[in-house]
């Protein structure tokens, strides 16, 4: 054949090509704020996970003579809540209930919001309307209203929480998840392999999820903040887990009247929410950035 | 393994029936521009079209940005459905139980203009070709093995391309993987929408001649889409030249370019840049920008900016009429009698 | 312009349908009866009969619906089972509260979270870009009720300079705008300031950053044009966008304040609708809700038509 030669002259030796995923993982491994944020979530979620290896008392065990005891006393490091219960082991444990309650509606509307933002991108037409007029109206709430509205009416609990700030970022993840969608489905590849006869779902499996799913990933984890600050809030205002559970909102909401007597053990859970979701935020910002750079 | 791709290249209608035959294919776009969606007006993207595509030849297809060039080449494909009009494949209407719509793309397949737009970023160049053999019901092996073959038959080395992502090669490989992709089901008729104009001129070259290797070694039959004057004269035997939706002359390739009877393919190839500096072009030979394809000025299209145009322009079209073998014009002044004052006179009245 | 506006309004019609029939469900998902969320559990079972006839819950959904809507477009958004006051008065008095601390809360968070933008955006990369980020990073990241809660730690308790709750010395009631009711103010508008601040400075660090980046800014620079002149077109062509999300602010702070009015037992629709949810005041809840939510909507619609006013490039067709 005469067109044995390439365009353009190649480095001789070979070199091992990269998926994409692997790039943005080197990219992200290099980006020292966003590794100290993983390294911070990975530590609290460990924490939590094995919360009565680590813990160093009973998390529901109060004592009525050592309450609101100060950070640093000889028997709490981090001092006694308004039970006498030990602060440290609480705020271990309450990292369960916190992190769970925070983490799961956006894996929830991570599923649900993609599924039905890619059906209505890939699709199009009236039924995209129909969807996307629908998310529309959820998107008219602001989410805290819309949070404390669903789960005002639907009572007080964990699961009724989880619920609500579901249907919170459902919507949310549905925009997303169609804009991209409809992006990627003009692109000439979804056409090209349309046109080599590939049926709908071929389509959206090879060549749609791949590039939809990373952005949507992205946004994803950029809410987990918000839902960490918004499930501890239910809670903070009795709406999530009920006392004697050990949750960082609730244990904020039951320390208020502490704050004259131990400020600092008082504002101690607030710092633990506020650190996860400062801690989410950085490595969300390093994934978008690790993600975006241009190809 | 035998497949009923091999089986359907079979020629049907012998070598003088066409491959592509098409019959007033009409595409308009709705625009919406009215409150409440009302008073709908549309973009006559193409407007009453038709041709042939003999076995074997290359067609070409010019004209400037906005005249129904990729439109058209989208509607041969049935990316896009046609609002009106027939495609006959070697005889056979598409769409029909005779020739489905699957069984016709896998004998007409497309090589679209952006090469990095029509790779998918996240398949490596051996996925992507193997992805429409695997469609197909070809293992996986299978699949890849000929994916390898058509690498190498586009001039890729299959051990240093195969398992590379788009990001990875350059413009013109990744128009190389294009054309393999294209070619993984073993059409009959490619369709080439500009496939070398976001090239690099050097790359260019390569990539026309490997093109027509492939033609040649495969028998393959082209439709090739362009704005560039001087790349479908190299690949085309015959051109058809495109004005807002409609088809302002057709002929032979040669015929065209050397004596063009509609004055907006002479301003075309008046404002080719010339290579001699003795023929250099002296004045603007187009004037502005098409005018809008949503409202398209009465009559002959074209009078808005031909420097022939008569009264008799804006008020009635021409019709796409016979002035030599195998070639048609769209302009009244190819027709004797129509009322233009450059035009023929009729035969009666010359007697 | 008028044939925008006219435009957005037949798009924001079905959105604000939806938005009350969301609310009009509100009272209907919630677990059981929705009648025995408003008898006392003791009623007998004529009473509850004659206030299920009473509040049409004998009648179908849409029924229900259509005659709901009706009263509520007349004004009428029920009467709170607390208070047996009509739910409109009570709404109408706590919105102006929750309003007057929004919007001092969306003005301190524009005007430093533009300032903390501009600096980062015009001197990107910078020690002082990546400061004024943090800065950013931290305001969107704090749980706000917690951030009251440490002002107040600071402030009130242990410094005693700010009162710690409430709107004014009065104890409940309105706030009214003199010296000493300012001090009740400050706390909690801070605290709700935070997070407009993050998120406005976010966006005008990378409006002005693409400002800067563009052609003609650089071909200004090019012709000699000063800073001065540099830093008036920035800002001509910031602007727009920056309003929009400050009016997009607003809304989510009306509608969000309800933690931060706990906090501060600020006497707004937070702590009505807290008041709402712990008496089970279905109606108060719904109402409050209601307004809160059609407030937003209408604010994104005054937000799109005035951005499109303001900024040449939007299409108005």
């Amino acid at each position: 054949m005469a067109i044995a030669t390439a365009d353009i002259a190649l480095p001789a030796t070979k070199r091992v090509s990269r998926g994409y995923w692997t790039d943005v993982g080197r990219r992200l491994s290099r980006d020292p704020v966003a590794m100290t944020a993983a390294c911070i979530v990975l530590l609290i979620v460990l924490a939590a996970i094995f919360a009565p290896y680590v813990a160093p008392a009973d998390p529901y065990k109060g004592s009525m003579i050592r309450r609101l005891k100060p950070i640093w006393d000889a028997n709490y490091i981090l001092g006694s809540d308004e039970l006498g219960r030990d602060m440290l082991t609480r705020l271990i444990y309450g990292g369960r209930l916190s992190l769970f309650m925070g983490g799961l509606p956006v894996a929830l509307a991570f599923v649900i919001g993609s599924s039905v933002g890619i059906f209505a991108g890939y699709v199009g037409g009236w039924a995209n309307t129909l969807i996307m007029r629908t998310i529309d109206v959820f998107y008219a709430f602001p989410s805290v209203l819309l949070a404390i509205a669903l789960s005002g009416a639907l009572g007080a609990g964990i699961l009724n929480a989880i619920v609500s700030l579901t249907i919170v970022f459902i919507p949310q993840i549905t925009r997303v998840a169609e804009a991209v969608t409809t992006q990627i489905r003009t692109r000439d590849y979804v056409e090209a392999a349309r046109v080599s006869g590939a049926g709908p779902l071929t389509i959206i499996r090879v060549h749609v999820l791949g590039n939809v799913l990373g952005p949507i990933f992205v946004y994803a984890t950029s809410l987990i903040s918000v839902s960490m600050i918004l499930a501890s809030g239910l809670s903070f205002l009795g709406l999530g887990s009920k006392p004697p559970e050990p949750e960082w909102g609730l244990m904020l909401n039951t320390l208020r009247t502490a704050i004259y007597v131990q400020p600092l053990v008082a504002a101690l859970p607030g710092a633990m929410i506020f650190i996860t979701s400062i801690s989410f935020n950085l490595f969300s910002d390093g994934l978008r950035s690790a993600m975006e750079v241009k190809q | 393994m035998t497949l009923a791709v091999d089986l359907d290249d079979k020629d049907r209608g012998g070598p003088a029936q066409p491959l592509l035959s098409v019959a007033g294919l009409v595409k308009h776009f709705p625009v919406n521009r009215g409150l409440m969606g009302g008073a709908r007006s549309v973009v006559r993207a193409v407007d009453g079209v038709a041709f042939e595509v003999a076995k074997r030849e290359t067609l070409g297809i010019v004209g400037e940005s906005g005249c129904g060039k990729s439109t058209t080449a989208r509607l041969l494909m049935h990316i896009i459905a046609p609002d009106a009009g027939e495609i006959l494949f070697d005889g056979e209407k598409v769409g029909t139980a005779a020739l489905d719509l699957a069984g016709y793309r896998r004998q007409v397949q497309m090589v679209f203009q952006d090469s990095h737009a029509s790779l998918n970023p996240r398949l490596t160049m051996e996925e992507t070709v193997a992805f429409g053999p695997r469609v197909h019901g070809f293992s996986r092996a299978a699949a890849l093995s000929r994916a390898h073959d058509l690498l190498h038959r586009v001039g890729l080395d299959p051990s240093r391309f195969a398992g590379r992502y788009p990001h990875e090669i350059s413009g013109g490989q990744r128009q190389r993987v294009n054309i393999a992709r294209a070619l993984a089901l073993r059409p009959r008729l490619l369709i080439l929408d500009e496939p070398v104009s976001a090239l690099d001129k050097s790359v260019e070259a390569q990539v026309l001649n490997l093109l027509l290797d492939l033609k040649d070694e495969s028998g393959l039959t082209y439709v090739f889409i362009s704005h560039d004057l001087n790349v479908v004269r190299f690949m085309s035997d015959r051109v058809m030249v495109m004005y807002l939706g409609k088809i302002a002359e057709l002929g032979p390739a040669e015929t065209i370019l050397q004596n063009p009877r509609h004055p907006y393919t002479a301003a075309l190839l008046a404002s080719m840049p010339s290579m001699d500096p003795n023929n250099r072009t002296q004045e603007a030979p187009l004037m502005g920008d098409p005018p809008n394809p949503i409202d398209p000025p009465p009559g002959c299209r074209f009078h808005t900016r031909c420097k022939f145009a008569a009264p008799v322009c804006s008020a009635k079209e021409a019709p796409l009429g016979a002035v030599g073998l195998d070639h048609a014009v769209a302009c009244l002044m190819a027709i004797p009698g129509s009322g233009h004052p450059l035009a023929p006179a009729l035969a009666s009245e010359a007697a | 312009m008028l044939i925008y506006i006219l435009k957005r309004l037949v798009y924001v019609t079905p959105v604000a349908i939806g938005v009350s029939i969301v609310c009009f469900l509100l009272v209907h998902i919630t677990p059981g009866d929705p009648l025995s969320a408003i008898l006392p559990s003791d009623a007998t079972l004529e009473l509850q009969e004659q206030m299920r006839a009473a509040y049409g819950f004998d009648k179908p959904l849409p029924v229900q619906y259509a005659l709901w809507f009706w009263k509520v477009i007349h004004g009428d958004l029920g009467t709170s089972l607390a208070t047996g006051r009509p739910v409109a008065s009570e709404v109408g008095r706590a919105v102006s509260n929750t309003f007057i601390l929004s919007t001092t809360a969306t003005l301190i968070g524009f005007t430093f979270g533009t300032f903390f933008g501009f600096v980062a955006g015009y001197f990107r990369d910078s020690w002082l870009d990546k400061l004024a980020s943090g800065i950013s990073v931290l305001g969107v990241s704090v749980p706000h009720y917690w951030l009251g809660m440490v002002l107040v730690i600071i402030f009130s308790a242990q410094l005693g300079w700010l009162p710690p709750t409430g709107a004014g010395p009065d104890g409940s009631g309105g706030w009214r705008p003199d010296l000493e009711h300012l001090r009740y103010i400050i706390l909690p508008a801070i605290t709700m300031s935070v997070i407009p601040m993050g998120v406005i400075s976010r966006t005008v660090r990378a409006l002005v950053g693409d400002i800067l980046n563009q052609e003609f800014v650089q071909a200004l620079r090019a012709k000699g044009l000063g800073e001065y002149g540099v830093f008036k077109h920035v800002v001509t062509n910031a602007a727009p966008t920056a309003l929009a999300i400050m009016g997009l602010q607003l809304g989510y702070l009306l509608g969000g304040s309800i933690l931060i009015e706990t906090v501060f037992s600020w006497p707004g629709t937070g702590f009505l609708l807290n008041a709402a949810i712990f008496q089970r005041d279905l109606p108060l809840l719904q109402g409050t809700i209601l307004v809160l939510a059609m407030f937003f909507v209408a604010l994104n619609l005054i937000v799109d038509v005035v951005q499109t006013a303001l900024d040449p490039r939007i299409q108005r067709g």
